[in-house]
C-alpha cells in the first residue's frame, strides 16, 4: 500500500509516456496520409510555391528532426499556424470551438447521467418484472444508436411536425451573446441576456438529448447491475428490517453505494463523449470540434487537423488521470 | 445565544424548499422574459446553402460559391446586368478599346472607398490586379493568360494592356479576380482573408467559417440601397438539414444545393416557393487521351455511343437536370446538339461495333476504371456513376470498375497526374463565353489541366480564332465546328446540364436567377 502522494506522482509519469505514444502515432499518421502541400495549394500552384509551403512547415527535412521540432513546439504549446483562415495559430482556432463540444458535452452528460441511473436504479428496483427487462433493452438500443439517424427523427418530430425547437445551429443569428466564457449559456446568464438564453437553451435541448440518450444506456445497465449488488448486501436487509420506506432504501442507501463504479464510467465516458460529440455536431451543424475537425480534413488543413487530434488526445488522457486521481482519494483501495 | 440547531429531517425538508423556490423562480422569470413583449430582432434575410466559402482571397477563391459572396461583397470594372448576360458598368463608369483590340482603358468611379477605408483608384486597382498575377494561384491564369500588364494612366484611369486581342476580355473584367481589393488589408505576397478592404453593395459585419456570415449593407455604395440592411448565411453540412431549416423556418432561402427530391418535396407541399431556371452548370465524363486506352479514338466514341443520358437524367436526377449533348450549354449562341448529331440519343449498335474494331468481344471485353468523387457533386455522385457503369455494360463488351477518391486528391492530384483514364467532372463557368466551356478542354496547351491531355493543331486553331474573332456570326461559326469536331474526336463527353432551383419561403421576394448563377443578395428583401 502506497501513499495518495506517491500514487499521484507515479500516475502522472505513467501518462508521460501514454501522451508520447499518442503524439508519435499522430505524428506519423499524418505523414504517411501524403503530401498535403500540392492538395492545399491547388492544382495550378507554381513549384517554387510549393517549395515555400513545405520550408515553412518543415516537410524538407529529414523525418526524425521533423518529429523532434514537433515535440519541442508541443512542449512550447505551439500547434503550429492553420493553412488556411489566414493562417491563424491552430491552438487559437480550438480554443475559438472548445467551448461549443463543452457546452454540448456538459448537458449531454447531465442528461445522460440523470437518465441512466434513474432508469438503472428503477430497473433494480423492479428486477425481473416487464420495467426492468423494459430498460434493459432501452440500456443496448440506446448503446447501438446510430446517431445521425436518431438525431434526425428527433429534428423531424421537435423542429419539423411541432415545430417546438430549432434543427441546427447554437443560437439564433444576431442573437450571439457577448463573449466571455465561450459557453453561450453562461455567456447569457452572466451578461443577463435573456433571450440569447432562451435562445440558446433552444438549440441546446435536441443535440444534447440526442447525445444524452446514446450515452445514457451504459448507465442504465451500470447502475442496475451495480444496484443489485447493493441490494443484496445485508445493510439493505437491514434497512429493510427496521421498516424503512422502500423509496428510502433504493434512492438513498443503495444508490449512494452503488454509485463509486458509476463515477468511474463517467470518466471512462469522456472518450465516447468526445467521440458522439463529433457524430452530433454534425448532425445539428453544432459549430464545436466535430465540425471543426471534419471541416479542416475536408481542406485538407493540415497543421490543423494534427493539432486538434494532439489536444483530444491529450484532453482524454488527463481526463482519465484526474478521474484515476479522484478514485485513488475516494477509495482508498486502489492505491496498491 | 444558543445557536438556532435544526433536526436533520428539518435540514432536509428546509433544502427542499429553498430548492423548489429557486427552480419556481428561475422558471417563472424565464416564462416572464419570454412572454413579455420584446424588440422586434432586426429583419434580417436568412439564406441557407450547402456550400462553403474556401478562401476569401480573389486571388485564391476558384469556386462558384465563393466567388457568389464576391459579388455581394466586392465588385468588378463590370458587371452583369441581373437577369441578363449583358454587362454594364461596375466600378468602371465606362471603357474604350483601343484599335488593334489590345489595350482596353478603364474610368473609374470617384470618390469610392474599400470598406477599411482606402481609396479606390486606378493604383488599387492596378496593385489588385499585380497581386493575382504575382501569386500565380488556382484563378490566376484568368488575367496571366490574357493580361500582359496594367498600367495607371491617371487616379481615376487604368489601362490593361493584353497579349492579344480577346473579343470577350469584357466577360473577363465581371470576374472575381479582377476585383480590386484593399492594399491595406490583404498581404502582397500571399493570400488572406480579411473581412474588411472590399468594395460592393454588403460589408461583412462577421464571419464564422462554415457556420455564418453576417453581412450588412455598405453606407459608401455608390449605387442603389440593398433591399435588405442585414443578410445571415447560414452553412449547412448537408442538404437534409438545410431542408429541415427551411421547413422549420429557420432560414427563409435555401439556396445551393437541394437534392432533386426535396426540390419535388417542397414543391408538393406547396408553402414554398420553388424556382428552377437552366443553369450554365454542366457535367461530363473526362477521358484520358494521351494514354491507352482512351488514347484510341474508336473506344471513346464508343463509351460516348453507349450512354443515356435520358435515363441519367430521370433515374439518378428525378428530372431536375436536363441531358446535354454539346460541352457548350444550352442556351449559350453556339451551342448545338453535336454528340445527338454524331450518336444520336444512344447508339448500342455503333458502340459494339467501335468496341469490335478495337478488338474486344463478349468473350474479352474491354475492362477499364471509371473514377467518381463522392464529396464534392452531392449524394447522388455514387448513383450516377453505378447508373453509367449499367448503360456502358449494357454492351455486353465493356466491364467497369468503379473507383473512387475524395475531392482533395481527385483535383489536385490524380487530374494532373493523369491516373484516372476516364473520370466525372463537373463545370461551372468562369465567364459568361463558350470560350470558357471548350479551350480549357480542348486546346493542347490547357487540356493536361483538366486531365484531356488532348492534342488536335485542328481544334487548337478553330479555338484560337474564336478567340480573337469579334465578329458574333463568324465566332458561332467557329465555335460550332469546334462541337463538331469534339463529338468526333469525343476527349470529354457531355452528360447533363444543371438547373438552379432554391427554395423561399413565401413572403421573401427579388430573388433573380440568370446564366451567371449568382444569387445578388441586394435584390431579395422579405415582405
Amino acid at each position: 500500500m502506497v501513499s495518495l502522494r506517491v500514487y499521484i506522482v507515479r500516475r502522472v509519469l505513467l501518462a508521460i509516456p501514454t501522451i508520447l505514444i499518442l503524439l508519435t502515432i499522430v505524428f506519423l499518421v499524418m505523414r504517411v496520409a501524403g503530401d498535403p502541400v500540392a492538395a492545399i495549394l491547388g492544382a495550378h500552384a507554381p513549384q517554387e510555391e510549393i517549395e515555400r509551403i513545405r520550408e515553412e512547415l518543415g516537410l524538407n527535412k529529414p523525418l526524425y528532426v521533423q518529429y523532434f521540432d514537433y515535440i519541442w513546439q508541443l512542449f512550447h504549446l505551439n500547434l503550429g499556424r492553420s493553412l488556411i483562415w489566414g493562417q491563424r495559430p491552430v491552438l487559437v482556432e480550438i480554443l475559438e470551438h472548445f467551448p461549443a463540444t463543452l457546452e454540448l458535452s456538459i448537458f449531454a452528460f447531465i442528461v445522460s447521467i440523470i437518465i441512466g441511473i434513474f432508469t438503472g436504479a428503477y430497473s433494480a428496483q423492479k428486477y425481473n418484472k416487464p420495467v426492468d427487462h423494459m430498460f434493459r433493452i432501452y440500456g443496448i438500443i440506446t448503446y447501438s444508436l446510430f446517431i445521425p439517424w436518431f438525431g434526425l427523427i428527433l429534428q423531424l418530430i421537435f423542429g419539423v411536425y411541432l415545430g417546438w425547437l430549432p434543427t441546427g445551429g447554437r443560437i439564433d443569428p444576431l442573437m450571439e451573446p457577448k463573449h466571455i466564457t465561450g459557453l453561450y449559456v453562461l455567456d447569457s446568464i452572466l451578461t443577463f441576456n435573456i433571450p440569447s438564453l432562451i435562445s440558446s437553451i433552444k438549440h441546446l435541448i435536441l443535440p444534447s438529448i440526442t447525445l444524452g440518450i446514446y450515452l445514457s444506456g451504459i448507465f442504465t445497465r451500470l447502475t442496475r447491475s451495480n444496484m443489485l449488488e447493493v441490494l443484496r448486501k445485508d445493510f439493505i436487509t437491514a434497512a429493510r428490517a427496521r421498516g424503512l420506506p422502500e423509496g428510502t432504501v433504493i434512492y438513498k442507501h443503495a444508490l449512494k453505494n452503488a454509485f463509486i463504479p458509476i463515477l468511474t464510467m463517467m470518466g471512462l465516458q469522456f472518450a465516447l463523449l468526445l467521440a458522439g460529440a463529433v457524430l452530433t455536431e454534425t448532425t445539428f451543424s453544432w459549430p464545436g470540434m466535430g465540425t471543426f475537425l471534419t471541416e479542416r480534413i475536408f481542406y485538407r488543413d493540415y497543421t490543423t487537423v494534427q493539432g486538434t487530434i494532439v489536444f483530444f488526445a491529450i484532453l482524454v488522457v488527463s481526463v482519465s488521470l484526474i478521474v484515476d486521481l479522484l478514485y485513488a482519494y475516494i477509495d482508498p483501495r486502489i492505491r496498491y | 445565544m444558543k445557536a438556532l440547531k435544526f433536526s436533520k429531517r428539518a435540514q432536509t425538508k428546509l433544502i427542499a424548499v429553498l430548492v423548489v423556490i429557486i427552480v419556481v423562480g428561475v422558471i417563472a422569470a424565464l416564462a416572464y422574459w419570454y412572454m413579455a413583449p420584446k424588440p422586434a430582432p432586426p429583419k434580417a434575410l436568412i439564406i441557407g446553402t450547402t456550400d462553403k466559402i474556401t478562401v476569401l482571397d480573389p486571388a485564391k477563391a476558384y469556386d462558384f460559391y465563393t466567388w457568389e459572396v464576391f459579388n455581394n461583397i466586392g465588385e468588378g470594372l463590370l458587371k452583369y446586368k441581373p437577369g441578363t448576360t449583358e454587362l454594364e458598368p461596375g466600378i468602371a463608369e465606362s471603357y474604350s478599346i483601343s484599335s488593334d483590340g489590345l489595350e482596353y482603358t478603364f474610368k473609374l468611379r470617384e470618390g469610392l472607398k474599400f470598406t477599411d477605408g482606402t481609396p479606390l483608384n486606378a493604383t488599387a486597382v492596378k496593385w489588385s490586379i499585380d497581386r493575382v498575377m504575382r501569386l500565380k494561384l488556382d484563378p490566376s491564369w484568368l488575367v496571366t493568360a490574357f493580361v500582359d500588364r496594367v498600367e495607371v494612366v491617371d487616379t481615376y484611369t487604368v489601362k490593361f494592356v493584353l497579349k492579344r486581342p480577346i473579343s470577350y476580355f469584357p466577360s473577363l473584367v465581371a470576374t472575381v479576380p479582377y476585383f480590386p481589393v484593399s492594399p491595406n488589408s490583404y498581404p502582397a505576397d500571399k493570400t488572406g482573408e480579411p473581412t474588411v478592404g472590399h468594395y460592393g453593395p454588403y460589408k461583412i459585419k462577421s464571419w464564422t467559417r462554415d457556420v455564418e456570415l453576417v453581412l450588412e449593407a455598405n453606407p459608401d455604395y455608390y449605387g442603389s440601397k440593398p433591399k435588405t440592411d442585414t443578410v445571415v448565411i447560414k452553412f449547412f453540412k448537408d442538404a437534409a438539414s438545410m431542408r429541415l431549416a427551411l421547413e422549420t423556418g429557420e432560414i427563409d432561402v435555401a439556396w445551393r444545393t437541394l437534392r432533386p427530391i426535396d426540390v419535388i418535396d417542397l414543391k408538393e407541399i406547396g408553402k414554398w416557393n420553388v424556382t428552377e431556371v437552366p443553369g450554365p452548370y454542366i457535367r461530363y465524363l473526362v477521358l484520358r487521351c494521351n494514354q491507352p486506352p482512351f488514347n484510341d479514338v474508336r473506344l471513346r466514341r464508343a463509351i460516348a455511343a453507349a450512354i443515356n443520358r435520358t435515363r441519367i437524367c430521370e433515374e439518378v436526377y428525378k428530372g431536375t437536370v436536363e441531358p446535354l449533348y454539346s460541352m457548350i450549354p444550352k442556351g449559350m449562341w453556339s451551342h448545338i446538339d453535336a454528340f445527338k448529331d454524331e450518336y444520336g440519343e444512344r447508339n448500342l449498335t455503333l458502340a459494339k461495333q467501335l468496341l469490335t474494331e478495337a478488338g474486344y468481344s463478349e468473350e474479352n471485353p474491354f475492362e477499364f476504371e471509371l473514377w467518381y468523387t463522392p464529396t464534392h457533386y452531392g449524394d447522388l455522385e455514387a448513383d450516377l456513376a453505378a447508373i453509367l457503369k449499367e448503360e456502358l455494360e449494357e454492351t455486353g463488351m465493356m466491364k467497369v470498375t468503379l473507383k473512387s477518391a475524395e475531392w482533395a486528391t481527385y483535383a489536385a492530384e490524380y487530374i494532373i497526374e493523369g491516373v484516372m483514364p476516364i473520370f466525372l467532372l463537373g463545370w461551372y463557368p468562369d465567364y459568361i463565353d463558350p470560350d470558357d466551356y471548350t479551350t480549357v478542354f480542348l486546346h493542347s496547351e490547357y487540356s493536361p489541366e483538366m486531365g484531356v491531355f488532348y492534342n488536335n493543331s485542328e481544334m487548337d486553331e478553330l479555338l484560337e480564332a474564336a478567340q480573337v474573332e469579334t465578329n458574333i456570326t463568324k465566332r458561332t461559326e467557329l465555335y460550332i465546328e469546334v462541337q463538331r469536331l469534339m463529338a468526333e474526336e469525343a476527349p470529354v463527353i457531355p452528360l447533363f446540364q444543371g438547373k438552379l432551383s432554391i427554395a423561399t419561403s413565401m413572403d421573401v421576394k427579388g430573388v433573380v436567377l440568370d446564366p451567371v448563377m449568382i444569387l445578388r443578395y441586394y435584390l431579395i428583401y422579405k415582405e
